[in-house]
């Protein structure tokens, strides 16, 4: 568990209540300059995509889907708003990390689980939640953040789902939490 | 109207990408001052220790849907402009119970796994290579589920114009909702906490 | 514990504050989908003057048959008229529904109906609404049928003007017109008829690159 704020204890979070006013604002800033919310997994996709076009290009052109997030080929996929969003999402996380003496390289897991054991879940989840946001056409941050600022039906709906489907499976996955 | 400035032709594509740089950074600094760079304290809401994924969220959902709602009032923002992602209901509902199976095996979503990884977690690190991986397998699977993917779509529709009432009943009523769910999620952590206390001493 | 009562109050007062602009969200009920505009005289009398916002059909068939599209044609006219003929790529959008037609406002968009009259009246409607790339085709429909459909040869012309028409006379042929020389005079009342309604073929030199161009997930998540 390597410390790199050598010692400096972690401050204590935020009342959720003003970090979310924190984001709603981000979120409404986001709206009231550019017409559109927030997102994460979009960005991900531009990611898969350009690498699949790198390895293998002419697969890449002819799926249906990886041929979206490529475009035409006049501008560069990674040239996107959401790339550049979710790096800037990295770098905020940094400096509020560093602010608060929070950067510590670990892994955050449960007293009753050992670390192999959490990074596999990790993985799995990980691979989950891809597959769901591309079915749902965004994630937490895209779809029930977003959406749910400006009542979208689908990004309510999805934002039940998601709650339905994480309390479904909290009893099985208590061994890894608690 | 001057807003969303984008689309009133205030600065172009480029500015756009720079701009995109510093919400995201807005976005990952209130995430991790919420603690949403853990996967612990992010799970602990599935076991109602502490519903902060519900604050966090809702608040800001709130904050957000009250300032859309006001300044379009004031003749500030063209609602139109204002994209509204259309929806597919089933996969949507589907997509989301997968995700929150995700989230819950996990511990992170997209965004929250970004400020893991950029405060040091490994467990974040491993998680953006799942969803990754996840996204991928999708890629691949596509010309088999494609045609669930475009299922029952309903178009671009909003709450209000769904159920057919007034733009401003539903804000009130999501806000009541909300303020409701803040004092009852409330409750639940001093009941949990209590109860974890009892069953300890 | 002295210290979480401070913190419970500022969560009560956050909650009251919510709580009056939910109310004040539910007083106001719907708020006005922009039905009021603005104009700016000084500026739109500037423009009107130096005819910026002018497009001509000369302009207008260059770009269609180069292919270019960074911009949306707008037909005014009514759904007969466009059924009849209009010019390729155009989009029929009757006035009061021009608001709703999901036009975006950095968007360039080139207005035209028959004569010029409510091209010119839906032009200042689109730039009191803070549309910024709104322009008129000059002449309407009527100078792109008497220029570029049916170019008209004049009965003695000049070497520059014969070599100017034969240019035209490619034009006209690509949108399906027929061109006219000064030989057959037009007997009044026959009428010419209009060719088919329908996009004339890409030039096959200089297409975009193969297969049909994938347009880049715009906005989505």
């Amino acid at each position: 568990m390597k410390d790199i704020t050598h010692g400096a204890s972690p401050q204590p979070y935020w009342n959720p209540y003003i970090a979310g006013l924190g984001l709603g604002l981000v979120l409404l800033a986001s709206y009231v300059i550019m017409g559109r919310g927030l997102g994460a997994s979009g960005a991900m996709t531009s990611l898969v995509a350009v690498g699949v076009d790198a390895v293998a290009p002419a697969h890449a052109r002819t799926s249906e889907f990886f041929a979206e997030y490529l475009g035409d080929g006049t501008k560069n996929p990674l040239m996107d708003w959401l790339v550049f969003e979710v790096l800037g999402v990295f770098v905020g996380g940094f400096i509020s990390g560093i602010l608060a003496g929070r950067i510590r390289l670990t892994t955050e897991k449960g007293p009753n689980i050992s670390t192999r054991g959490r990074l596999l879940f990790a993985f799995a989840g990980g691979t989950l939640m891809g597959i769901g946001a591309k079915l749902a056409r965004g994630c937490t941050s895209g779809q029930a953040l977003t959406g749910g600022a400006v009542l979208n039906v689908g990004s309510w709906a999805f934002m039940m789902a998601v709650f339905g489907g994480a309390y479904m499976l909290a009893y099985f996955m208590r061994r890894q939490w608690q | 109207m001057s807003a969303p400035f984008y689309k009133f032709g205030l600065f172009g594509d480029n500015v756009s990408l720079i701009l995109a740089f510093v919400i995201g950074i807005g976005f990952g600094f209130f995430l991790e001052r919420a603690g949403f760079g853990n996967a612990r304290k992010l799970a602990a809401q599935f076991y109602f220790t502490d519903l902060a994924v519900f604050k966090v969220m809702f608040t800001a959902i709130v904050t957000a849907m009250l300032g859309i709602f006001y300044l379009s009032w004031i003749g500030y923002l063209d609602l139109s402009l204002v994209y509204v992602s259309p929806t597919y209901i089933v996969p949507q509902v589907v997509g989301g119970l997968i995700l929150g199976f995700g989230f819950v095996i996990g511990g992170y979503c997209p965004g929250t796994a970004a400020v893991s990884i950029s405060t040091g977690r490994y467990d974040g690190m491993v998680f953006l290579a799942g969803v990754i991986a996840g996204i991928f397998i999708f890629g691949e699977a596509f010309p088999v589920v494609k045609e669930f993917y475009a299922s029952t779509p309903m178009g671009i529709v909003t709450l209000p114009q769904l159920l057919n009432l007034p733009y401003g009943l539903i804000v009130f009523l999501v806000v009541a909702m909300a303020i409701g769910g803040f004092a009852g999620g409330t409750w639940v952590e001093k009941y949990v906490a209590a109860r974890k206390k009892g069953a300890q001493s | 514990m002295k210290r979480p009562f401070p913190l419970l109050t500022l969560n009560a007062r956050l909650g009251l504050l919510l709580g009056l602009l939910g109310v004040g969200a539910l007083v106001i009920g719907n708020p006005a989908a922009g039905s009021t505009v603005t104009l700016d005289p000084v500026e739109l009398s500037r423009i009107v003057q130096t005819e910026t916002d002018h497009v001509s059909v000369e302009e207008l068939s260059d770009w269609i048959i180069r292919g270019k599209d960074d911009f949306r044609l707008i037909d005014l006219r009514s759904e007969a008229e466009f059924a009849a003929y209009h010019i390729p790529g155009a989009e029929n959008v009757q006035l009061p529904a021009l608001a709703d037609h999901g036009l975006l406002r950095n968007e360039k968009i080139i207005l035209y109906s028959e004569g010029g009259i409510h091209s010119a009246q839906a032009w200042f409607l689109m730039k009191a609404r803070e549309y910024r790339g709104v322009y008129l085709l000059r002449g309407g429909l009527e100078e792109w049928k008497e220029t570029i459909l049916f170019p008209r040869l004049p009965s003695t012309p000049t070497a520059e003007q014969a070599a100017v028409f034969e240019k035209k006379k490619e034009v006209s042929k690509f949108f399906g017109g027929s061109p006219l020389t000064g030989a057959a005079p037009e007997q009044p009342g026959r009428t010419i008829a209009m060719p088919e309604p329908v996009m004339p073929p890409a030039p096959a030199a200089g297409s975009a690159a193969g297969g049909a161009p994938v347009k880049k997930k715009k906005e989505g998540c």
